[in-house]
């Protein structure tokens, strides 16, 4: 038996393992479930151990693993034999993440604000300057979205194939020289800037409620969102970015 | 009691600036890093330090952008160590610069300064001056910053200090954040701003 501290935000963080439970996992740590749902584990997964889930899912362990870690543990950093899965494996993932982000997230809290304006009772131009604001901040994010599936992983896909072809001359997509991963490092700070902004407009500066309630759901919707676009970029930042960077390098030294 | 972390790649910078925390009541050195260590940004903001003391150069290219980050999530005092020469390259989210040139006591002073300010924390209860209000209905309306320095002829580094200024104060940053400020507190009529789309 497991025993940790109340809160989530002071939780231990565990080495998570393919022999362990996944119930267990999802008992000390729940907010990894929208998680197992992208790599299509639902809820009702019964008592087997994270190895069986996966072999029954057909789901590649150790990228699960490594998955679960990253999200799990803000100091988790892979190993580099637990990197050893195909790009395409992640790219796949974060997809379904960003349809996780785009199609159930925003139109959920966009739905919480404007429910604020009966049960929060405020004015219809208050609710239109935060609907107008986070609509703003919605098409900065799917902007940024788009721009990772349409230029980034293409780029990554393409990477990826030339490195398995003996000639990379011949494949079109691949520009080693003229663009890498690094031009795309750290491009969230708008992002978060504004998700920051409309956290602390909530907190500060609405007028008084008549009903506490809404204000504050739609507040811990705020912070769950930022929350997990943070461990999201982490992704990015600790898996994609380092493997990438690795068959940039790989592919450089075949062309010489 | 106040924490404090360190961010120096060089021994001797750091141990200096480790030695020099000791010598100001109040400030208890917490940890040191060399800015090199993967994913730092989160490891700080886990430790949620009151005094953030980084020497800007020392950060690797993974966590060149943790200044901006922890400035935007915490309420951390982020303090520059840089040469005299470089003052100008230092990033409008750290607000106080130690220069290395400088001796002892001055040093120690700017330390005790942070102290009895109180942070940034105490700065955020402030209302906005009737400058910065100034300021604000203008980039609410659409001005760039440029454009504000014409119209009220003062220098663009003036009005970029009121901009810095009203962020800390509001906790708002963007744009639009600040629109949403001005309009909530009428200091703006939503028919005034300029239509940007």
């Amino acid at each position: 038996m497991l025993i940790f501290g109340p809160s989530i935000l002071n939780q231990v963080a565990m080495l998570i393992q393919k022999n362990m439970k996944l119930a267990e996992v999802i008992h000390h740590d729940h907010t990894l479930v929208p998680i197992i749902n992208r790599f299509g584990i639902h809820l009702g997964f019964g008592n087997d151990n994270i190895a069986e889930i996966c072999r029954k899912h057909k789901i590649n362990i150790d990228f699960f693993v490594t998955i679960l870690n990253a999200f799990h543990d803000a100091h988790y950093f892979p190993q580099k034999q637990l990197r050893n899965f195909p790009a395409a494996l992640l790219i796949d993932y974060l997809q379904k993440a960003h349809h996780y982000f785009l199609d159930d997230k925003i139109p959920e809290i966009a739905g919480l604000i404007n429910k604020m304006a009966t049960e929060y009772a405020l004015d219809k131009t208050t609710i239109g300057l935060l609907s107008n604001f986070f609509t703003g901040y919605s098409k900065e994010l799917k902007k940024h979205i788009q721009y990772e599936e349409e230029t980034i992983y293409p780029y990554v896909l393409a990477l990826e194939k030339a490195q398995a072809e003996r000639n990379p001359d011949k494949n079109p997509f691949v520009r080693v020289n003229n663009f890498s991963i690094s031009d795309y490092e750290t491009q969230h700070e708008n992002v978060e800037e504004k998700l920051f902004d409309l956290k602390n407009i909530i907190i500060k500066y609405l007028p008084e409620p008549k009903d506490d309630k809404p204000g504050y759901r739609l507040l811990r919707e705020l912070f769950t969102l930022d929350k997990e676009l943070n461990e999201h970029a982490r992704i990015e930042d600790l898996i994609l970015v380092p493997k990438v960077k690795a068959m940039e390098k790989a592919l450089k030294n075949k062309k010489e | 009691m106040k924490h404090v972390i360190i961010i120096v790649k060089y021994y001797l910078l750091q141990a200096g600036t480790e030695e020099l925390i000791q010598e100001v009541p109040g400030l208890m050195h917490l940890k040191s890093y060399t800015g090199e260590e993967p994913r730092l940004t989160d490891i700080v903001l886990k430790h949620k330090p009151d005094v953030l003391i980084i020497h800007p150069d020392s950060l690797s290219a993974e966590n060149a952008s943790l200044p901006h980050k922890i400035y935007a999530h915490q309420n951390t005092n982020l303090i520059a160590i840089v040469r005299k020469n470089e003052k100008d390259r230092v990033s409008s989210d750290f607000s106080t610069v130690l220069f290395m040139e400088e001796n002892k006591s001055v040093l120690e002073k700017k330390l005790r300064e942070i102290m009895t300010s109180a942070g940034p924390n105490e700065n955020n209860h402030k209302e906005l001056s009737k400058r910065e209000i100034v300021i604000l209905k203008n980039i609410a309306l659409g001005l760039t910053h440029q454009e504000i320095a014409d119209k009220l002829f003062i220098s663009i580094h003036t009005v970029n200090t009121h901009r810095k200024n009203i962020n800390k104060k509001l906790g708002i940053k963007t744009v639009p954040g600040l629109i949403v400020y001005a309009l909530l507190n009428h200091l703006i009529q939503m028919d005034e701003i300029k239509d940007k789309d």
